[in-house]
């Protein structure tokens, strides 16, 4: 068997690469490891050279260059010539599990995340390590690599949840929350937030029984297989619930989702299925920047000043997979606009990746962290409080990040700041 | 004996030294992938004094080397044949900007567009603006004398650049100016050394830091689009431009199938699909006044023939029609997996006749010519997509380039006016210039790297300097000089 099929199959793709350089700059890994090797241009030279055959799979150097790679899909937006780098991305990865299989903690992470009881335990396990000042603790006294998922979890904290009775007329259709693992496991807060926040901008939310991880962590690191049996049992679900819409508020999981029907291609049983699907998806930012002026029940208008935050500096740092995977650019800042109060800071560089990608910073921290420092190093220059961004991983890696270089800044999804808006507007006086 | 890149590893450290076969792959080409030189090794150093230790050692050993910067270069200049290739990548600090004077001195692999980025709060840019800007180094500028769309009325890279410190092949650090400033120890004058040395492709020396002037932003800008029905109004809007004394920003032609690639990509701009050509025109300056010239453009362009001219109405607008001209030849990328990229400079007069001559060409060989180019400067840019794995249409392709090029020079135009004579047109030079001209750059070149160690075989072939002919240990510049 041609163990390289995959990325066969998509070597269209990768001569569409004129070898322009353009998308050097906007490399993380180059930036930060300053080797060729390590940027688009290199990566899909040697995917090419795997596939001519003058670099064997097993070299030990190529393989290092090509899981290096974050997957942030930086390179698509800088690209003039349209390259699929993710795609090509993932058929390597695909192509070179099958010569040799993923280390040992990955493999253990991605049937985790595939084994729903299992993930359930740890996820509550991970809440009370969270809840009892354990992980804070930790954070404090290990050393920075080992303190680094400690600190991760202790961020993922939420303040005390707004609560109010969120109303909303229910006109602009039904849509269905994908509410992920991690969403739904550490970021419960946010994931109520998002079914508020999209209530009170008239949409009806139903919820979906059975859905499953999206398996955007293992079709990031090559097992096509168990991330197509996901996608599988995901898109059934939300047939059965019958949503209009699919809305995620994880950028991740969105951008998998939207990409099922290239996933399933292949699968004649599944492919059509699998496109329409992914042509529901949307992600929660959008749904509220298009409900526009309708995020006036931000009420404050209503309601003018009483009890009003004041003024708090934020700063919006775009997850790459709603940047650069789903081209996602205004909408959340939209939605952050529409936030009372809120003063929206500049941040430099903030297109570019903070390191998490997936389990990427469990695999390779040492490389997550040299991509994470010139992001502490913007935010704190920002001079913002907050630092906003739709994504658990970007929240836990910068917000873990924060925590050990002892800043003060803290994350926070932007629906959970519009939230909390609504709330305070609700509030009696 | 410890090896040369056990040598380089110590001053560096070893994770910034390559001699593995397979880590050097991606070394072997710049943006030009037609053109591949496996370099021996390759040494990455990450401060000004990291860089002349190397370069010291690279003396002391008699080794030759390629400098590179982006391999952005589309001339094969970067590439190493089976020699040391120098990247300068982490070079990437600006060690100043000074608002007041309007100057910045920067380490050879700052990226151009991050210059202009930093010079942003101030309301200054880096003016010299190639198409590659977000990607190309300001040492390659240097090297290359880059130029750029906005150069027609800024002029080109060596308009802006003050001062460098070079470090010589020998391993010596000299710093070369233009004469025309007083220096730090009050003496002015003299040759303009930097003048000889931006623009000598990596062969002089290797520039370790580059003091530049700082342009303010202008205080208002006007970008217009005007499309036509035949290339050949375009080319002659041009010239009435021109000849009625107007200086535009920038003036810059696409033909269909360039817009035919644009608008398919990322970058789509708004560029009307079924024009012939379009004529992208800045004209920028003074507020007051603008308007005039941004009239006359428009009834000159008209009287030329164009259908529509359309002015940007905000910036945003602008930034698109600007953005989809700079990323022309990537998104040729969508059309075929390769790229011929030419770089002809010819009489503005005969823009319209040359046109109409390259297309012909174009037909008789069966290949597709996208031209996309500077046509205020006359520097043409015809382009050929193509399949590099199809042997027939690769040969069609170059024959196509040969006579094109041979028709430019016939017409008085010469090879390059950017992007360099590096390894691609070697051939070329002995067309263009005489035997004497050729042994006088060689004379000049001695007087920087004696050895000819520095990127040795570019520009001049080797076998056409008669002074050097027959020298021993020609090996790399002989094969390289015979790659055509
Ligand atoms: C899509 C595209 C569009 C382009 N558009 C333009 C354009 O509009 N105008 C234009 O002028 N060019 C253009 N170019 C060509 C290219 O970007 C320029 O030639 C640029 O100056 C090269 O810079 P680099 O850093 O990539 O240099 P490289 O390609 O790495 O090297 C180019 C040459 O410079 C030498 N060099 C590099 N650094 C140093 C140094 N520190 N000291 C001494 N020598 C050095 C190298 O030896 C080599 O000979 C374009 C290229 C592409 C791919
Ligand atoms: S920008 Fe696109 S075409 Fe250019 S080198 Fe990178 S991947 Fe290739
Ligand atoms: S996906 Fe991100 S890390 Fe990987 S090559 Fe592209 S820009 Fe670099």
């Amino acid at each position: 068997m041609n163990t390289l099929a995959p990325l066969q199959r998509a070597r269209a793709g990768l001569d569409s690469c004129v070898h322009c350089g353009f998308c050097l700059p906007a490399c993380p890994t180059y930036l930060a490891l300053e080797d060729e090797n390590d940027s688009p241009r290199g990566r899909l030279l040697l995917m090419g050279a795997l596939l001519d055959g003058s670099v064997n799979p097993d070299d030990p150097a190529v393989r290092r260059h090509l899981d290096q790679c974050l997957g942030c899909r930086g390179c698509e937006t800088a690209c003039p010539s349209g390259v699929p780098y993710g795609q090509l991305l993932e058929a390597t990865r695909e192509s070179l599990v099958t010569h040799r299989p993923l280390p040992l903690v990955a493999r253990l992470v991605l049937r985790l995340f595939a084994t729903e009881w299992a993930l359930r335990s740890v996820l509550a396990i991970a809440r009370l390590i969270r809840w009892s000042g354990i992980a804070a603790l930790l954070a404090r006294l290990l050393p920075a690599r080992l303190a680094m998922p400690f600190a991760m979890l202790a961020s993922s904290a939420r303040p005390a949840p707004a609560s109010y009775d969120a109303r909303g007329d229910g006109a602009r259709g039904t849509v269905s929350l994908l509410t992920g693992c991690v969403m739904e496991g550490l970021f419960t807060d946010v994931n109520r937030a998002t079914e508020r926040t999209l209530t009170v901008n008239g949409w009806k939310m139903r919820v979906t029984a059975d859905q499953r991880c999206c398996g955007a962590l293992h079709a990031h690191a090559g097992d096509a297989v168990m991330a197509r049996a996901l996608a599988r049992a995901n898109i059934a679900a939300f047939e059965r619930s019958g949503a209009e819409v699919v809305v995620l508020n994880s950028a991740g999981c969105g951008a998998m989702c939207r990409e099922y029907g290239h996933l399933l291609a292949d699968d004649s049983a599944w492919a059509d299925r699998a496109t329409a699907f992914g042509a529901k998806v949307r992600d929660v930012h959008q749904l509220l920047a298009s409900a526009g002026p309708a995020v006036r029940a931000g009420a404050d208008e209503r309601h003018p000043r009483l009890g009003t935050p004041v003024a708090t500096r934020v700063a919006y740092d775009a997850p790459c997979h709603l940047q650069h995977a789903q081209r996602i650019v205004d909408a959340p800042l939209a939605v952050l606009q529409a936030v009372s109060g809120i003063n929206l800071v500049p941040l430099a560089d903030s297109d570019q990746c903070c390191g998490s990608a997936g389990i990427f910073n469990l695999l390779l921290p040492d490389v997550a962290e040299r991509v994470l420092a010139p992001k502490l190093s913007r935010i704190v220059e920002s001079g913002a409080e907050i630092v906003a961004t739709g994504n658990p991983g970007c929240l836990m890696q910068i917000g873990g990040g924060l925590c050990l270089s002892g800043s003060a800044v803290t994350t926070r999804h932007p629906v959970e700041l519009l939230d909390e808006t609504y709330a305070r507007a609700e509030r009696p006086r | 004996m410890t090896s040369l890149a056990a040598q380089l590893g110590r001053i560096v450290g070893d994770a910034h030294v390559i001699a593995r076969a397979t880590q050097l792959l991606v070394y072997r080409s710049d943006a030009l992938p037609g053109l591949q030189r496996a370099p021996a090794r390759a040494v990455f150093p990450g401060t000004r004094d990291e860089l002349i230790e190397v370069v010291r050692v690279l003396a002391a050993a008699g080794a030759p080397f390629v400098s590179r910067g982006a391999g952005t270069g589309l001339s094969g200049g970067a590439l190493a044949d089976d020699i040391t290739l120098l990247g300068l990548h982490r070079l990437k600090r600006i060690l100043a900007l000074d608002p007041i004077a309007r100057t910045a001195t920067v380490e050879p692999g700052v990226v151009n567009a991050a210059l202009t980025r930093a010079g942003a709060p101030h309301r200054l840019h880096y003016a010299p603006d190639p198409s590659s800007q977000t990607a190309c180094t300001i040492g390659g500028n240097i090297a290359e004398n880059a130029g750029g769309p906005h150069c027609l009325k800024y002029g080109v890279t060596l308009d802006h650049a003050i001062r460098a410190t070079v470090v010589l092949p020998s391993g010596e650090v000299v710093i070369l100016d233009r004469g025309d400033v007083a220096r730090d120890d009050g003496t002015q004058g003299g040759y303009d050394l930097l003048g000889a040395f931006v623009g000598s492709e990596g062969c002089f020396g290797v520039v370790v830091d580059v003091t530049v002037r700082l342009t303010p932003d202008p205080e208002r800008v006007c970008t217009l689009l005007a499309d036509f029905t035949r290339v050949r109004d375009a080319a002659d809007a041009t010239s009435r431009i021109i000849a009625a004394g107007i200086m535009p920003a920038a003036l810059e032609l696409m033909d269909q199938p360039t817009i035919e690639a644009v608008e398919s990509s990322v970058y789509a701009a708004g560029y009307p699909r079924d024009a012939a050509a379009v004529l992208l025109i800045e004209v920028d300056g003074a507020a007051a006044g603008l308007d005039d010239d941004v009239w006359a453009v428009e009834r000159l362009c008209r009287a030329a023939g164009a259908r529509t001219v359309r002015v940007a109405h905000d910036a945003a607008e602008r930034a698109r029609l600007w953005l989809g001209r700079k990323k022309a030849f990537g998104a040729m990328g969508r059309v075929a997996p390769h790229l011929v990229v030419q770089d002809a400079v010819v009489p503005r007069s005969m823009l319209a006749e040359l046109l109409d001559d390259i297309a012909a060409i174009g037909d008789r060989h069966r290949v597709r010519i996208c031209n996309v180019f500077h046509a205020g400067d006359g520097n043409l840019h015809p382009n050929i997509p193509y399949n590099a794995h199809n042997a027939d249409e690769s040969a069609r392709v170059h024959a196509a380039m040969t006579e094109i090029m041979t028709r430019c020079i016939a017409a008085g135009g010469t090879i390059t006016g950017e992007h360099g004579v590096g390894l691609d047109k070697l051939p070329y030079m002995e067309q263009l210039f005489t035997a004497d001209t050729l042994d006088a750059m060689c004379s000049l070149r001695a007087v920087f790297d004696p050895e000819r160690r520095a990127n040795p075989g570019k520009v001049v072939p080797v076998r056409a300097c008669r002074e050097w002919h027959g020298v021993a240990s020609t090996r790399h510049g002989a094969r390289a000089g015979e790659t055509r």
